[in-house]
């Protein structure tokens, strides 16, 4: 069994240990669910809005939903399962009331061009304005983009957390890349080459929502229990 | 030649998509904000001492949603009955006309009275519901209880 999955079964037991303490009337207990979770619903939140602060404020929503709702989890499901689709259902509605300000897909900038790609500033630019196109797609297809790449690139993870097939997932996932790429037909392979990104891609392991000293932090509570 | 340029265009694609797909897998990722968890607990404790939300009293509601409901049919009915030859009931049968505009008439004149008594009992009570309505919304209180 290897780091990441021991990880994640220590996480499941801790959040059913909460629930179950949580359910029998013990409120702090839910404070384990919250910082357990913080982190992957903060960092889903931000994927939809973009905004730190507004992040933080529906992540927060959510987890009072969860708080509210945990005596309908019924167990079928992981308590990550439960607690994704809550809050992208949090998180739909709240934009659906409130929608970030986005320009439309048309107007977003493209990025910097080669003579200016060679500096960090243009790539971080080149890199942002992607980023910030995919708020601009049409709803239908913004969402699965935002969660499929939220779950590292698992079709089936994203598919559960939005509740449909996952072959009508793949198939808006297709199009959206194919509406960003008509946006962005000159963006140029710099952007791999870029020393950070390799760092950064290096530190996500195993655990879609947990970088590598958190999971190493989890194994090294195993091996003390 | 067609050929070629075409799979060319396709490379060129597939690589931009690969581009996409990368710039979009390697996100940043946000720390929590020191006092997060704290605000959220807050807000949780906050909850956890206000007392049980009452439900809604559907059972003792039911019947009185129903009487007010009947005594407004049954006010319709009345007042098209008494509007008679001046109302214009388009696209109704002939049958159906009568119906609405004298229902009594299909009755014997025993069963009529009673029927004709608790149809102004309903139409006052359905009278005093608006009225109740009314103010309530007046007053700035909203939901029917």
């Amino acid at each position: 069994m290897n780091t990441a999955t021991i990880a994640e079964n220590n996480r499941a037991a801790a959040d059913l240990a909460d629930v179950a303490r949580v359910l029998d009337g013990d409120t702090q207990a839910f404070e384990g669910i919250v910082r357990r979770w913080q982190g992957p619903l903060i960092n889903m939140a931000w994927r939809y809005c973009r905004d730190r602060g507004r992040a933080e404020e529906m992540a927060q929503e959510a987890f009072l939903r969860a708080w509210r709702g945990l005596s309908r989890w019924r167990r079928e499901s992981s308590f990550s399962t439960w607690l994704f689709a809550l809050a992208a259902n949090v998180y739909r509605t709240e934009l659906k009331r409130f929608p970030t300000e986005t320009l439309p897909l048309e107007a977003a900038p493209e990025p910097a061009g080669l003579a200016t790609q060679h500096s960090e500033l243009a790539a971080q630019l080149s890199q942002d304005a992607v980023r910030r196109a995919v708020l601009a797609l049409p709803v239908r297809y913004r969402e699965p983009v935002v969660l499929f790449y939220f779950h590292e690139m698992d079709v089936a993870a994203a598919a559960r957390t939005m509740g449909m097939p996952e072959g009508t997932l793949k198939a808006r996932l297709s199009r959206a890349r194919e509406l960003l790429r008509q946006r962005f037909p000159r963006l140029e392979e710099e952007h791999n080459a870029h020393p950070s990104r390799k760092d950064k891609n290096a530190a996500r392991v195993g655990h879609p929502h947990f970088s590598k000293s958190e999971v190493a932090e989890e194994t090294g509570r195993e091996a003390a229990r | 030649m067609n050929r070629a340029k075409t799979s060319r265009s396709e490379a060129e694609h597939a690589r931009i998509e690969m581009e996409i797909n990368q710039i979009l897998a390697t996100e940043e990722e946000l720390l929590p904000s020191s006092g997060f968890a704290s605000a959220v607990m807050e807000r949780v404790r906050q909850e956890a001492a206000l007392p049980e939300p009452i439900p809604f009293p559907w059972i003792k509601a039911i019947p009185v949603l129903l009487l007010a409901g009947g005594g407004i049919v049954w006010s319709v009915v009345e007042m098209v009955r008494l509007g008679g030859p001046g109302l214009r009931l388009t696209g109704l049968s002939q049958s159906a006309q009568s119906w609405l505009t004298n229902p009594l008439a299909n009755l014997s004149a025993a069963q009529a009275r009673p029927v004709e008594q608790a149809g102004w009992v309903a139409l006052a009570l359905g009278t005093s519901l608006v009225s109740w309505l009314l103010s309530r919304r007046l007053a700035g209180r909203g939901g029917l209880l």
